[in-house]
C-alpha cells in the first residue's frame, strides 16, 4: 500500500487531511476503573490504550519475568516501576497475536519502565513495586507515545509523587529518499500507514522544559533531517502535556464538586466553573 | 490462580464467614440475595475495528474487555465424508444441492484469556479459557454458523482481556463479556454463490449477527442453527444445603463446593437434545418461541472448580499436614494405625468458631440441586439472560 507521497507536495494535506503540524485528536480519561489504584484510558486518533496501576505495594511472589525493570528490585532502595505491555490480539486490522517473550514488547516495556522511573519520586517508596498493566485496544501509530501519555496520567492518578507530566509524541519526515532534501517537511504525529512509510521517531519530554526523556528512532533517517523532526516532536509534546494537564484538572474540579476529594488549601483562586 | 488464592482471613473470620453462610436465609457479606448477581455496567460495539466487541464493569471494579475477530480460511479438505444416507437424512429440504452439508470444526475457534499478571500459559488461564470455548463448542451448533461454502470459512479469534486485577474468580464477568461480544458479532454479506471463493458486501449495515436478532425474522429463517444465544458460564457455590450464586472471593474462600454451570438456549419449544433437523420448519418454531415466557435452557457442560477452601490453609504445622507425612513418623502399623485414628478425630472434631476445611466429597443432591437452580424456569440464568437482553447492541 504505497503512501502517496507525491500528494503531500501539491496540496501539503497528509493522507488523513492534516497539515505537517497538526496532532490528530487526542481524547482521554483518567480513573476509569474503580478496582485499581490508578487508570486512563487514551485515545490518540484511532489508537487505544488503557492503563491500570496497582502500587506502590510490596511485591509479591515473583511469577516469572514479566517487567523490563526500571530503577532497580524489590530489594533497592527505589520502588521498582515494572511495566506489563497486553497488546490485544483484535489491535491491528489483521489479527496477529504476540506472545509474552516477544522482543518488540520488551523493549516497549523497558523504555517505558525507564522513562517512568526517573520522572516519579521512586526513593519515596523503598522495598516496593509499582506496577503499571497497559492494555491496547487498538493499533494506528503512535503506539510507544500513547503508552507513556496513558501511563503518566495513570500516575497522576494513583497519585505517585513525580517530577513532571512525562509527555510524548511523534514526529516524522516526508519523502523517504536524499534527493529531495530540501523539499522534506517534518511530520508530527504519525499515523499508522505514515509510519509503514516514512522515518519517524518518538519523543518525550518532562513537563514543559525542552528536556528529552525518551527518543526512539527504529528507521533510517538523514542526519540533517534529524533536527527538524525532533524540534517538531519537542513541539508536540507541550501540545500533548497541555491536554493532559487538562484532562488531570477537569477531572479533580469534577471530584471537588462532586464531594470525593476536599477542597484543599489554595484551591480557592482556581476557578470552579 | 486466582480461584485458589487465598484469602488473608483468620480462622475465626473464616468460621464467622461459613456461619453465617450456613443459615436458612444465609446472610451474605454484601447483603445480596442468595441467587443475586452484583450489578453491572456493559457496553457493546466499543471497537469498530473487531467484528464484534463489549466491555462489562462490576460492581467490584472489576472489567473486562473482549473483541472478536473473524478471517476467512480455506477448509482443509477432509476424506472423512460422512455416508451418502447420512447426509440425505439431514437435510431432506437441501436435495438440489446435496453436498451442501453444514458442518463445523472446533478447530474454527480460538480462544485467548489475558490476565494481568499471569502467563497465558498459567494452569488458570488455560483453564478457564478451555471452560469457556467448552460451553461455546459443546452443542456442536456455534462452529456451523462459520461455514461459508464447502472450501472456506470463518476462522473466529476470541480474545478475552481482563484489565482490572483478578479481585474475585473472574468466570461469570469473562462469560458474561464474552457472550455480549458474540451477540454483538456481525460477519460480511456473503455475495458469492455456492463454493466460489467467497466475495462479501462492502456495506458493513448490510452485515448479519453471528447470532441472529429475534426480530429479524428473514434473517432467521436463515439461520443455519436453531440455537439462538451464545451459552453463558455460571458460577455456583454452596455451603452446607444454601446455593450461592456469584460468590465474591472470600465467599468462594469457605465454599463447600463450587461449580462452573453452563447453560445454553435453544430457541426451538422442544427443550433438549434439538439438533440441526428442526432448521427445516423455522418459522413454526420462531412463533411458538415468542408466545412461551422465559427461554428453553438447556445444561451444556458442568465443571467442578477446587475453591481455596480445599487447599491447606497457611499456618498449619507439617506435623498435622498430611502433605508432609503427618503420621509417617510411627513405626510399627499398629502405632500408625492409632495414631492417625487420633489425628483424624482431632481434625474432624468441630470446634466452635475456628474454620475447619471442608473434608470429603460433595454431596450429590447438593451438586444436583445446584445444576436445577441454574435450569429452572424463572431461575438466575433466565434473569441473567434476561438482564443481557436489555444491553443496547450496537
Amino acid at each position: 500500500m504505497p503512501l502517496d507521497t507525491s500528494a503531500y507536495s501539491l496540496a501539503l494535506l497528509r493522507v488523513d487531511g492534516r497539515r505537517w503540524n497538526e496532532l490528530r485528536r487526542i481524547h482521554a480519561q483518567i480513573r476509569t476503573q474503580a478496582a485499581a489504584d490508578g487508570s486512563s484510558y487514551l485515545e490518540m486518533g484511532h489508537t487505544k490504550v488503557m492503563c491500570v496501576i496497582n502500587g506502590p505495594s510490596e511485591p509479591g511472589p515473583r511469577r516469572g519475568a514479566t517487567s523490563g525493570g526500571g530503577g532497580g528490585g524489590g530489594q533497592s532502595k527505589n520502588a521498582e516501576v515494572a511495566v506489563n505491555i497486553v497488546i490485544a490480539g483484535f489491535s491491528s486490522v489483521d489479527r496477529k497475536r504476540r506472545g509474552r517473550g516477544d522482543k518488540h514488547i520488551l523493549e516497549l516495556q523497558s523504555t517505558i519502565s525507564q522513562a517512568l522511573a526517573a520522572s516519579l519520586h521512586t526513593h519515596l517508596f523503598p522495598h516496593s513495586t509499582i506496577n503499571i498493566s497497559l492494555h491496547v485496544l487498538s493499533q494506528d501509530g503512535s503506539l510507544l507515545a500513547a503508552l507513556i501519555n496513558a501511563a503518566t496520567l495513570a500516575c497522576v492518578d494513583a497519585g505517585i509523587p513525580m517530577t513532571d507530566y512525562v509527555a510524548a509524541c511523534t514526529a516524522g519526515s516526508t519523502s523517504t529518499y536524499a534527493a529531495n532534501d530540501e523539499g522534506a517537511d517534518p511530520l508530527l504525529d504519525m499515523n499508522h500507514q505514515e509510519e509503514q512509510e516514512l522515518p519517524g521517531l518518538t519523543v518525550a519530554t518532562l513537563g514543559d522544559s525542552d528536556r528529552v526523556a525518551v527518543l526512539v528512532c527504529e528507521s533510517r533517517v538523514q542526519v540533517s533531517r534529524l533536527e527538524g523532526m525532533l524540534a517538531v516532536g519537542v513541539d508536540g509534546c507541550k501540545q500533548v502535556r497541555e491536554i493532559l494537564d487538562r484532562v488531570v484538572r477537569e477531572k479533580g474540579i469534577k471530584m471537588i464538586q462532586e464531594g470525593t476529594v476536599e477542597r484543599g488549601v489554595g484551591l480557592n483562586d482556581m476557578e470552579l466553573d | 490462580m486466582a480461584s485458589s488464592q487465598h484469602v488473608l482471613l483468620s480462622p475465626a473470620e473464616l468460621a464467622y464467614l461459613h456461619a453465617s453462610l450456613s443459615l436458612t436465609p444465609p446472610i451474605r457479606p454484601d447483603g445480596r440475595s442468595p441467587t443475586q448477581f452484583r450489578p453491572l455496567v456493559a457496553e457493546t460495539g466499543i471497537l469498530p475495528g473487531t467484528n464484534g466487541s463489549a466491555r462489562i464493569c462490576f460492581a467490584d471494579g472489576t472489567e473486562a474487555i473482549v473483541g472478536v475477530k473473524a478471517e476467512v480460511e480455506r477448509t482443509r479438505t477432509r476424506h472423512d465424508f460422512p455416508s451418502l444416507d447420512e447426509s440425505a437424512e439431514d437435510d431432506d429440504d437441501l436435495d438440489d444441492n446435496q453436498n451442501d452439508v453444514v458442518k463445523g470444526d472446533n478447530d474454527w475457534v480460538e480462544m485467548t484469556v489475558e490476565i494481568p499478571g499471569y502467563r497465558d500459559d498459567d494452569a488458570g488461564t488455560v483453564f478457564l479459557s478451555a471452560m469457556l470455548s467448552e460451553a461455546l463448542l459443546a452443542d456442536g451448533e456455534f462452529t456451523k454458523r462459520l461455514w461459508i461454502n464447502q472450501r472456506f470459512h470463518w476462522k473466529l479469534y476470541l480474545d478475552i482481556l481482563l484489565i482490572s486485577p483478578p479481585l474475585s474468580y473472574p468466570l461469570p464477568l469473562l462469560s458474561l463479556t464474552t457472550h455480549l461480544a458474540l451477540l454483538a458479532a456481525r460477519l460480511p454479506r456473503l455475495k458469492s454463490e455456492g463454493d466460489e471463493d467467497p466475495l462479501f458486501d462492502d456495506d458493513w449495515a448490510a452485515a448479519p449477527y453471528l447470532y441472529p436478532r429475534p426480530s429479524e425474522k428473514g434473517s432467521k429463517a436463515t439461520a443455519p442453527a436453531p440455537a439462538a444465544r451464545p451459552p453463558v458460564t455460571l458460577l455456583v457455590m454452596a455451603v452446607g444445603n444454601n446455593i450461592i450464586f456469584d460468590p465474591s472471593k472470600e465467599e468462594l474462600a469457605v465454599a463447600d463446593v463450587a461449580l462452573a454451570v453452563s447453560v445454553g438456549e435453544s430457541s426451538s419449544s422442544t427443550t433438549t437434545t434439538t439438533t440441526s433437523t428442526t432448521s427445516s420448519k423455522p418459522t413454526a418454531m420462531d412463533i411458538d418461541t415468542e408466545e412461551t415466557k422465559g427461554h428453553n435452557l438447556r445444561l451444556l457442560s458442568v465443571r467442578t472448580i477446587d475453591p481455596p477452601s480445599r487447599l491447606t490453609p497457611p499456618g498449619i504445622p507439617n506435623a498435622s499436614n498430611s502433605a508432609y507425612g503427618a503420621n509417617a513418623g510411627a513405626k510399627d502399623t499398629e502405632k500408625k494405625k492409632q495414631q492417625q485414628e487420633q489425628a483424624r478425630t482431632a481434625e474432624s472434631e468441630a470446634v466452635e468458631g475456628v474454620w475447619k476445611a471442608p473434608r470429603g466429597g460433595a454431596k450429590t443432591l447438593v451438586m444436583a440441586t445446584m445444576v436445577q437452580k441454574v435450569l429452572e424456569k424463572g431461575g438466575v440464568a433466565d434473569e441473567v439472560l434476561d438482564a443481557l437482553d436489555g444491553v443496547d447492541l450496537n
